[in-house]
């Protein structure tokens, strides 16, 4: 099994008619990802690649199963097309959209839990089962099938890595790029242990960046939940010192957030720590005995 | 935006939130209005300018015209002050801290309380945990009542009634500006009821599109006493973010990610960054094509790297930026490009009818780079 995904999840794309929408989508459905249907409001009717276009979710539903959502929608519209597939109980919720308002993005990730929707983003590039599915932006060639689960804030960094594993016969198992934050549905705190109960996942690689405390948290689930091999990537060692954020944010981040804390919390629950992106290569050789 | 301490104020008493009153002078205004005791506050967006010497109470025994002449020549962590607030003072029985705001590992709004306030509030939070008292709150539904009297008696607060108005319209605040941060700190207890000594606001700027007008107005004031045209708030088709360091390799990067990758791995290999341009994730021709003119515009460059692996990003549009670049300023100044992923056969091509040659491979871009950056 992958995890979130698989060869039949069925998809539904917001924002399909859109520029980003359209292409993507066409991406998504060549890889053989399973797109049931769309929506654009005021467009239903029309057709995309073959798929056809609804005005509401609620319409949707009547006409087909649907597994997971994808949303294309740019972010002053967001809240409304996010909270209306909540609504709707779909179960898993992939927002690409950046630059979403911060009271918005609570907002819906609150009423998400309520409701039960896994959301991912916002501002992720997706999810990709290598071979079976994929949600989102990854470029297909950069991934083949395997047994690495990739979980990243950044998506760039997710295609990266894949590409140098992919370009070392090293395949992936499901490759995850959670969004660059500072808000979240699912954390680096959820994946880890849904790629401990993969059975396709052997080992498993974190890619994280300077800031907030989310590795630190991480670094927590590692020691008490994962057995299996973690390897970790901090980038952002020789980045310029960000600003800090006033009174509310050092109270809530305190002395957290360096590369040095990380890596020193990681390294302490047991996590292996890559120097860059070739020594993951390096690490998994030697983890898996090759 | 950070708003001023005075812009915040007024704010407040829109909302009901009681704070002294007073004046805002601005250099070569009249004095004459004024009587003792006075806080004089310089308006700066920097925090620390109490230990910077720019608060002082005028009792009226020294010239209150040399006071506010000495204010205005003061600088605040580079920060100029071109405008004080003069407060009636009040007496301060003890002083707390209250703020709300987003606790973002955590996904939620909280309010933040503390027994005791003032400049040290981040040492209290970092050695006196039991002092500060975190209260998340789930923003479909707002803070109810049982928070706020759980803070009431933990702050030992007497005047249950005044302290609720004080945290529901810190809340409304919050809420219909689109605040990132509220925070009164101190707020004091003082022989009158509670007062808002000091006030900090931060506003969201990627919702500008919904408060036009007010974020614009507040903007504009925030001009007129900074004199700086600089402070603009993020439109959000301006996703270029750039950062001038000291070095001598233009860095351009379409993602944050493997921008700080990038950085680290011209370390690695013995380059110095002179700048950090760093596209955002959906981008166009145009955006890559200024990225290119600004880090071009440091004369300590030696040597581009431009690392673009495309997801929702398409290389072929890259191309016709960089390509025009390329063709309307003639390469004096070496360029790297390592270009893959969403449309790159696309965007390959026209590379190659351009003759700009690219790699494929991270490492090896970033190892010419640095090389090219040393031998010139």
């Amino acid at each position: 099994m992958s995890i979130l995904i698989s060869n039949d999840t069925k998809v539904l794309v917001l924002g399909i008619t859109g520029k980003s929408g359209s292409l993507q989508t066409k991406i998504m459905k060549e890889y053989g990802t399973n797109i049931v249907a769309g929506i654009t409001p005021g467009k239903g009717g029309m057709e995309v690649e073959g798929i056809p276009v609804y005005d509401f979710v609620s319409e949707v539903i009547e006409n087909h199963q649907i597994d997971a959502a994808i949303s294309f929608v740019p972010p002053q519209f967001s809240k409304d097309s996010c909270l209306e597939i909540i609504e709707n109980n779909i179960k898993f919720f992939v927002i690409t959209a950046e630059g979403i308002p911060d009271h918005d993005v609570v907002e819906i990730l609150q009423y998400a839990n309520l409701k039960g929707t896994k959301i991912l983003g916002p501002g992720s590039a997706g999810i990709i089962a290598p071979g079976k599915c994929k949600i989102g932006a990854h470029p297909p060639r950069m991934y083949i099938k395997g047994n690495i689960g990739i979980v990243s804030k950044s998506g760039a960094l997710s295609y990266e890595i894949g590409k140098t594993l992919s370009e070392n016969s090293i395949g992936q198992s499901t490759v995850v790029a959670i969004g660059g934050g500072p808000l979240w549905g699912l954390k680096q705190t959820d994946i880890l242990p849904m790629f401990e109960a993969d059975d396709e996942t052997r080992t498993i690689v974190m890619l994280g960046e300077i800031g907030g405390t989310m590795e630190e948290d991480a670094a927590e689930v590692i020691k008490k939940l994962i057995s299996k091999p973690v390897i970790a990537l901090i980038v952002g060692k020789y980045a310029p010192k960000g600003k800090s954020l006033g009174h509310a944010g050092a109270i809530i981040e305190g002395n957290l957030g360096t590369v040095e804390s990380k890596v020193d919390a990681l390294r302490n629950a047991g996590a292996y720590i890559a120097e860059d992106s070739l020594d993951i290569i390096r690490l998994i050789k030697q983890i898996e005995g090759k | 935006m950070k708003l001023y301490e005075f812009q915040g104020k007024e704010i407040f008493k829109e909302y009901g939130i009681p704070i002294q009153s007073g004046n805002l002078i601005y250099p070569h205004d009249s004095l004459d209005h004024l009587s003792p005791p006075l806080v004089l506050k310089s308006q700066v967006l920097v925090g620390g300018r109490g230990k910077a010497g720019g608060i002082k109470l005028w009792d009226g025994s020294k010239d209150i015209k040399k006071m506010i002449e000495d204010l205005f020549r003061l600088k605040i962590k580079n920060e100029k002050v071109k405008a004080i607030l003069a407060l009636n003072k009040v007496d301060i029985l003890r002083e707390l801290y209250l703020s709300v705001t987003f606790n973002k590992s955590k996904s939620t709004s909280v309010i933040i309380a503390g027994i005791s306030g003032g400049v040290d509030i981040e040492k209290v939070a970092q050695g006196y945990k039991k002092q500060i008292y975190f209260v998340p709150f789930n923003s479909l539904l707002g803070i109810s009542d049982f928070q706020i009297r759980f803070i009431t008696k933990k702050l030992k607060i007497e005047d249950l009634a005044g302290f609720k108005k004080i945290v529901v319209s810190i809340y409304q605040i919050f809420q219909e500006y689109d605040a990132l941060l509220v925070e009164i700190n101190p707020l004091a207890i003082t022989p009158k009821g509670l007062i808002a000594i000091d006030s900090k606001i931060e506003l969201d700027d990627q919702a500008h599109f919904r408060h036009q007008d007010l974020f614009q107005k507040l903007l504009k004031e925030i001009q007129a006493v900074s004199g700086d045209d600089l402070i603009t708030t993020k439109s959000v088709d301006d996703t270029i973010t750039y950062i001038p360091l000291s070095g001598n390799i233009g860095l351009v990067s379409d993602g944050a990610g493997t921008g700080l990758l990038t950085l680290d791995l011209l370390a690695k290999y013995g380059g110095k960054v002179a700048n950090f341009c760093e596209l955002g994730g959906i981008t166009s021709p145009e955006v890559v094509y200024k990225a290119l003119k600004k880090v071009h515009q440091d004369p300590n460059v030696k040597s581009v790297l431009v690392v673009l692996i495309g997801g929702f990003n398409r290389m072929d549009e890259m191309a016709e930026g960089i390509v025009k670049f390329y063709q309307e300023s003639p390469m004096k100044i070496p360029l790297f490009i390592r270009m893959c992923g969403t449309k790159e056969e696309e965007g390959k091509k026209l590379m190659d009818d351009a003759h700009i040659p690219i790699d494929d491979n991270l490492h090896e871009a970033v190892k010419k780079a640095v090389q090219k950056a040393m031998e010139n």
